[in-house]
């Protein structure tokens, strides 16, 4: 039963941190446009790379 | 300012003629353009395109490319979904002109977008909405967890410490719903508030203290006494704590009213696709007799103008040259085209389908009829009688019933027992936090609004569901609402000939094949009546206001046009068909009913609805439809100012009105009418100020969607009944002191559920 003591402290901590992380994507506009990213796989030219993936070599 | 849909125009005009260049002026440009700086500070324009022929998302690639191969052209975005074009350009290297090129080349359509405005306002505000309900929902669903054990256990099992800890950390979570998500209703409290303290609104007038007042309340006190219990257990306020019901209550409200918000939103949306369009151009006559198309803002009095076959005449002004007939239709109600000869004057917006006329401007923008139109529309928007909504009837009584309750309670108990005074008037004001009350309303509305737009009426005000249930009269403009806006073909009389130059059927067949070279309205009612008919004829020439001439194999010269022009002879023929001079056949036009008109004023009628025609066209006609369809009260010949006029006196008379219009000269009484219906393919001002429009354009679903605004409305009573009844039960228990706190809880979440379950049958 201990544990709760700190169980519940760090739930209320991390429910604000998820509402943060929806702040953020919401901020950015990703509810806005729902079908363009499914929409995307459809077009000709692949979008930018991020930095963390690498380009095949052809 | 009003963009008018000249209906006719649009199916008239060849692209040729709509002068593309008009955009690159920058009057006309600002509109859908604003200014950005560039990644080196440069002066860059953003524009927005609507598009049109898409039909695939690879077509945003396609679009995409096209725009991005333009010189100048420094970024752009499609998108599919929206059929929208951003696109970032350079002033210096490009012209809007040469973006709608580049999509036209590309194999589609682009308009500009002047809308985006409004668009990038209501996405902010959806964005916000949206927010607010999340803080709210995710809170509400930890603050429940944290409620939990409280409900399973006694308070003995889960022990002291562990339930202050619980109700801390609900506290905490309950903080942010507060400060927040609850903003709007804090906000709409406050302006009431303060309407009935400057002693602009009375304290028992629904208009002036909504449903926000007593919801601020509730929100209120309920908070403050969990507070206290939280942190003084035991104190004035008890020891329990409602902070899940609070949360849950707000996430609730706030996603009915997210909901009304997305449905406001695909209303507008769906006009605004309506009004984009490429900017009014008139073709200007310089002092050398250079023609050059400018933006109709770009006019001057005085200037010459010519106006193509077909096209809206772009201001008031007098014929300088030539004759025609103008369709005042939307303007005046007037079905018939009107004759005009050299020295008549045109109204703007009206539209010339004679011939080719050199007209010069008198008045222009805000002086023309047209604009004068739009701002009597705008004063009768003000005018408008206030209604109270239907939740909002009950807000104030209900207000001062929990109040007087609260306060006798707390005086009774300070006579019983001082110490629970503050607890009892606290629980009443908890238990009678009005969730269901004020979830009745909107949730059913919003259902409503989800059906009927299924059924082709798609609503702008949702308040307008009220007034369609209860209005007791319904007012029908004629000519495009009642009736098909352009005549159709209603008989052929062959004249008894000694010698008919042809037997019937190829005199028909004539007739339609001359037709077909006009675009003259009566023509095309008569291409449509007898259908397309191919025939050889050696030579064809049109004779603007008169008619269609055509030689046959045989050399004979067959004429169809007015009986004086054709065949030389007087009478009140609208159109004969004439052979070498001797009229062979007569037509006659009618108007005809639109689908569902019979069958809407007979079960409007049936209904007890009063129904009212209320025309500007001549009274012969106006009497004539009339009979047609049983409808006794008739006002023909009214100019908008009569209509208004009109309308008022019914207003005092009857009560609510329903006004079903269409043109623009309906528009000031569809902005004064409680409930206004604009027909889909109507004017667009008129369009734009409806609380409704019919997008079906059948009139039969006008009264299919009364039918489900009764429903809706008996349902908002029975939901109102149900969560009136839940307070009856709720409050005796509270004021004796004997309603214990887990089923003060579970009572609110369940009746805010059965409201919100039962108000979805009104979509059904």
């Amino acid at each position: 039963m201990e544990s709760l003591y700190l169980l519940i402290p760090l739930s209320a901590l991390i429910v604000l941190g998820i509402i943060a992380v929806f702040g953020w994507a919401l901020n950015r506009g990703q509810f806005e446009d729902l079908e363009r990213e499914g929409e995307r796989i459809l077009t000709d030219e692949p979008g930018p790379l991020d930095a963390g993936q690498a380009r095949r070599e052809d | 300012m009003c963009r008018l849909d000249y209906r006719v125009a649009a199916s008239l005009s060849s692209p040729s003629e709509v002068a593309v260049d008009v955009v690159d002026d920058p009057l006309e440009f600002g509109r859908f353009t604003r200014w950005v700086s560039g990644p080196a500070g440069e002066r860059r324009a953003e524009s927005s395109l609507q598009l049109a022929g898409m039909h695939c998302a690879a077509c945003a690639g396609l679009i995409e490319n096209a725009l991005a191969r333009v010189d100048g052209v420094a970024a752009v975005q499609v998108s599919a979904a929206s059929e929208r074009a951003s696109v970032t350009w350079d002033p210096e290297r490009t012209r809007p002109s040469a973006l709608i090129a580049a999509v036209r080349r590309a194999g589609y359509d682009a308009v500009p977008d002047a809308a985006a405005p409004a668009r990038e306002m209501r996405r902010r505000e959806a964005r916000q909405a949206l927010w607010r309900l999340f803080v709210a929902g995710f809170c509400a669903m930890q603050v429940m967890m944290f409620a939990w054990p409280s409900y399973v256990a006694t308070p003995e099992e889960l022990g002291a410490e562990m339930l202050r800890l619980l109700n801390w950390g609900s506290w905490m979570l309950t903080l942010p719903v507060m400060a927040f998500s609850a903003t709007p209703f804090f906000a709409g409290a406050w302006r009431s508030l303060r309407s009935v303290l400057a002693g602009r609104g009375r304290l028992f007038d629904p208009r002036a203290i909504g449903m926000d007042v007593p919801v601020a309340l509730g929100l209120l006190i309920t908070f403050v006494a969990s507070t206290g219990a939280t942190f003084d257990p035991g104190g004035p306020f008890g020891r329990e704590v409602y902070f899940d019901s609070l949360a849950m209550f707000v996430s609730f409200l706030l996603g009915a009213r997210w909901v009304e918000l997305k449905a406001r939103g695909r209303a507008a949306e769906q006009l605004e696709r309506a009004m984009a369009r490429l900017p009014e151009t008139a073709w200007r006559v310089g002092p050398d007799g250079a023609v050059s198309a400018v933006s109709t803002l770009r006019l001057h009095v005085g200037d010459l103008v010519r106006v193509p076959l077909g096209q809206a005449f772009p201001a008031d002004g007098v014929l300088h040259e030539g004759r025609t007939e103008a369709d005042e239709s939307l303007l005046t109600g007037e079905s018939t085209p009107v004759a005009k000869a050299e020295g008549s004057p045109v109204v703007a917006g009206s539209v010339n389908v004679g011939s080719p006329v050199l007209v010069r401007v008198e008045r222009i923008g805000g002086d023309t009829r047209l604009e004068g139109i739009v701002s009597m529309m705008k004063s009768a928007l003000a005018q408008r009688p206030a209604a109270a909504r239907l939740a909002d009837r009950w807000a104030p009584p209900f207000l001062w019933t929990v109040l007087l309750l609260a306060a006798g309670g707390a005086a009774a108990w300070s006579l019983i027992d001082p110490s629970r005074a503050v607890w009892v008037a606290v629980s009443v004001l908890i238990v009678t936090c009005p969730c269901a009350l004020s979830l009745a309303a909107p949730a059913t509305l919003v259902a409503a609004a989800r059906g009927m737009a299924r059924e082709g009426v798609l609503l702008q005000r949702l308040d307008a569901i009220e007034v369609l249930a209860r209005a007791r009269h319904a007012v029908f403009d004629k000519t495009g609402t009642l009736t098909e806006d352009r005549p159709t073909l209603a008989g052929v009389r062959l004249r008894p000939l000694a010698q008919p130059a042809a037997d019937a059927a190829t005199l028909r067949c004539h007739a339609a094949s001359l037709a077909g070279w006009s675009q003259h309205p009566l023509s095309r009612a008569l291409v449509a009546g007898l259908g397309e008919a191919p025939a050889g004829w050696v030579s064809v020439r049109e004779v603007p206001g008169a008619g269609v001439e055509g030689v046959d194999a045989q050399g004979r010269a067959w004429r169809l046009g007015s009986p004086a022009w054709a065949a030389g002879e007087g009478g009140d023929d609208a159109v004969v068909l004439a052979c070498d001079g001797v009229a062979q056949a007569a037509f006659d036009f009618d108007e005809t009913l639109r689908k569902g008109a019979d069958e809407a004023v007979s079960r409007l009628q049936a209904e007890g609805v009063q129904v009212t025609l209320l025309s500007g066209d001549r009274a012969a006609r106006a009497q004539a439809l009339a009979a047609r369809l049983g409808i006794v009260r008739v006002q023909a010949g009214a100019s908008p100012e009569a209509k208004l006029a009109a309308l008022a006196a019914l207003q005092s008379a009857d009560g609510p009105v329903v006004m079903v219009g269409d043109g623009v000269n309906d528009a000031p009484v569809l902005a004064r009418a409680d409930a206004s219906l604009a027909m889909g393919q109507g004017a667009l001002v008129a369009r734009a100020q409806a609380d409704a429009v019919v997008t079906s354009s059948r009139l039969d679903d006008i009264v299919r969607a009364r039918a489900r605004a009764r429903r809706a409305v008996a349902i908002v009573k029975q939901n109102l009944v149900m969560s009136a009844a839940y307070n009856a039960t709720c409050i005796p228990l509270a004021l004796v002191g004997w309603l214990p706190p887990w089923a003060a809880g579970l009572g609110m979440a369940l009746s805010s559920l059965v409201v919100i379950v039962n108000a979805q049958r009104a979509a059904r």
